[in-house]
């Protein structure tokens, strides 16, 4: 009888044990970001931002399902094939484009359920706290030159030209 | 008879019904990958973006996105991945992927489709594979003719200025000379 | 004068000189040197800008500038020619207090003689206030007709076509007004 308990307790607490593995939390992820935002607003008719995160979770968690939320707006995550890498992404209309600093709140599933809640009740989103954040600073998008060289050329070419010419007029006068 | 007849029709339509893909209990991704440059040019960024929408009834599972459209030898990628996974897409969802790269050299290119993979249910077994759109051929510039057209050359302008000095000062100069001499003579002559 | 063989007196002779076009060598050397560096600077504005090649294209470049250094030097002559008179006619005040300044105390000289150093020295001067001012001048719209003409008028224009264009027509149009003005 005691044989049978004991086994039928060990048997519960390894599924418990499963259970809680497969909750996926990351502990104290530590993360290594690369970001890049493009600048020419020239060549590109919209303006991407992207970031690409390696989180390692000191429990060794993988294949986590990552949202971010950017000023109100949630963008999934992306996962690498290999499981290594997470990305970020999005684009924006070059003349609207902000130049600064943007902060993309990182929340797990369940930060990210919990978040959603709290948007639906109209509450503050700050009071859920994400796994963690990363900053994106766009330094500013190129329109092209301010103002046409050669029109400053051409203009100085007429000045000088005319000043040559009213010169020449009083030689002549 | 009439009822085989019947069970025939009813047959039919039923497999058209499970067919047409009108179905509320299964995933449908469309993926429209574009290329948001207007112009394309040689060692310059081009962005390439994948949206995904599930126009389905339910969502699509374990999405894998793999673009082979962009060879190491032609292109350099500057960030984001051209391989990724998706857990899910909900039914009416849409999501966004963008990757940065760079051509390694300017001419024609045919921009080809990338390859969609997901579950279209919950209880699906079989993968479905489908294609993204294939933005088509674009002509990547040579960045000698994207200079020629958009750079400021504000130092081959300066450059001119200084080279057209001697040309327009020295004449002037030495005229200069010469007219504010005898000026001064008729000047100073004027005072006495 | 009888006999007709005589020797042309220097008074004569200067105000032959006054009224012919022709210039000395000296003049002439000066007028194709400045014609040839004004016509040929614009090849930079071509080749860095409009991105020519400077080896592929390099027979045009000398063609043209040939041809645009003949016009501009054409165009020099002429200006020259025109502003010498105006120049002489003002300076002449200047010019004889000049002279008579230096020769105040050459009791030797007779008058004639004062006079005519008088005389080629207003020439000398008119005629290098003249040649440098027309120089100046004309560099100044030579260059700014190219700038106009090929980065306005003909922009769109292929740059081998565009820079015949702009030079030769800069080039005439210099020669062309320097003809008319009065």
């Amino acid at each position: 009888m005691m044989a049978v308990k004991w086994i039928l307790f060990a048997v519960l607490s390894s599924v418990c044990f499963n259970i809680s593995l497969q909750d996926e939390i990351c502990s104290s992820p530590s993360v290594t970001s690369n970001i890049y935002t493009t600048t020419d607003g020239v060549i590109l008719s919209d303006i991407a931002f992207i970031a690409e995160l390696v989180v390692t979770c000191q429990n060794g968690v993988k294949d986590l399902a990552l949202y971010a939320d950017v000023d109100g707006v949630t963008i999934p995550a992306m996962k690498s094939l290999d499981n290594n890498k997470y990305q970020v992404s999005w684009t924006e209309v070059p003349k609207k484009v902000q130049d600064g600093v943007r902060i993309l709140r990182m929340y797990d599933e369940e930060g990210y359920s919990a978040l959603r809640k709290v948007q639906r009740s109209g509450e503050d989103t700050s009071s859920i706290r994400p796994l963690f954040t990363v900053t994106i600073n766009h330094q500013g998008t190129y329109q092209g030159p301010w103002v046409q060289s050669e029109l400053i050329a051409v203009l100085l070419a007429m000045f000088l030209w005319y000043l040559a010419y009213s010169t020449k007029s009083r030689i002549q006068s | 008879m009439f009822f085989r007849y019947l069970c025939a029709v009813v047959l039919l339509v039923a497999a058209c019904g499970v067919s047409s893909g009108e179905d509320e209990t299964v995933a449908r991704l469309l993926v429209h990958k574009r290329i948001l440059n207007r112009f394309l040019v040689e060692g310059k960024d081009l962005v390439v973006d994948y949206n995904i929408y599930n126009v389905g009834g339910s969502a699509a599972l374990d999405v894998h996105i793999v673009d082979n459209g962009f060879p190491e030898d032609d292109f350099e990628v500057v960030i984001g991945m051209l391989k990724i996974k998706l857990d899910r897409v909900g039914p009416g969802n849409n999501v966004t992927h963008t990757v940065v790269v760079r051509p390694r050299s300017y001419g024609f290119y045919n921009f080809t489709a990338a390859e969609v993979t997901y579950l279209p249910s919950e209880v699906a077994q079989d993968v479905q594979i489908g294609y993204t759109s294939e933005p088509g051929e674009g002509g990547i510039a040579a960045i000698r003719e994207f200079d020629r057209k958009f750079s400021p050359h504000v130092m081959d302008w300066i450059a001119f200025a200084v080279m057209t000095l001697p040309s327009l000062g020295i004449p002037l100069l030495l005229w200069y000379g010469s007219k504010s001499k005898y000026e001064a003579i008729i000047k100073q002559s004027k005072k006495h | 004068m009888a006999g007709g063989k005589k020797a042309l007196t220097k008074e004569e002779e200067l105000l032959l000189q006054d009224f012919s076009r022709n210039v000395s060598t000296k003049s002439s050397a000066l007028f194709y040197g400045n014609a040839f560096i004004v016509s040929a600077i614009p090849i930079w504005l071509f080749w860095r800008i409009h991105q020519m090649d400077p080896y592929q294209s390099a027979i045009l470049f000398v063609v043209v500038t040939l041809v645009s250094t003949w016009l501009v030097a054409f165009a020099y002559k002429n200006v020259k020619f025109v502003l010498k008179h105006k120049v002489a006619q003002k300076r002449e005040e200047a010019v004889t207090r000049e002279i008579m300044k230096k020769l105040v105390d050459d009791k030797k000289m007779s008058k004639k003689e004062k006079d005519e150093r008088i005389l080629w020295k207003k020439n000398e001067v008119a005629d290098y206030e003249a040649t440098t001012f027309s120089i100046f001048y004309n560099n100044v719209l030579f260059l700014m007709l190219v700038i106009i003409a090929s980065f306005y008028v003909l922009s769109s224009f292929q740059p081998g076509i565009n820079y015949i264009i702009s030079v030769g027509t800069a080039g005439g149009l210099l020669a062309l007004f320097s003809t008319g003005s009065q």
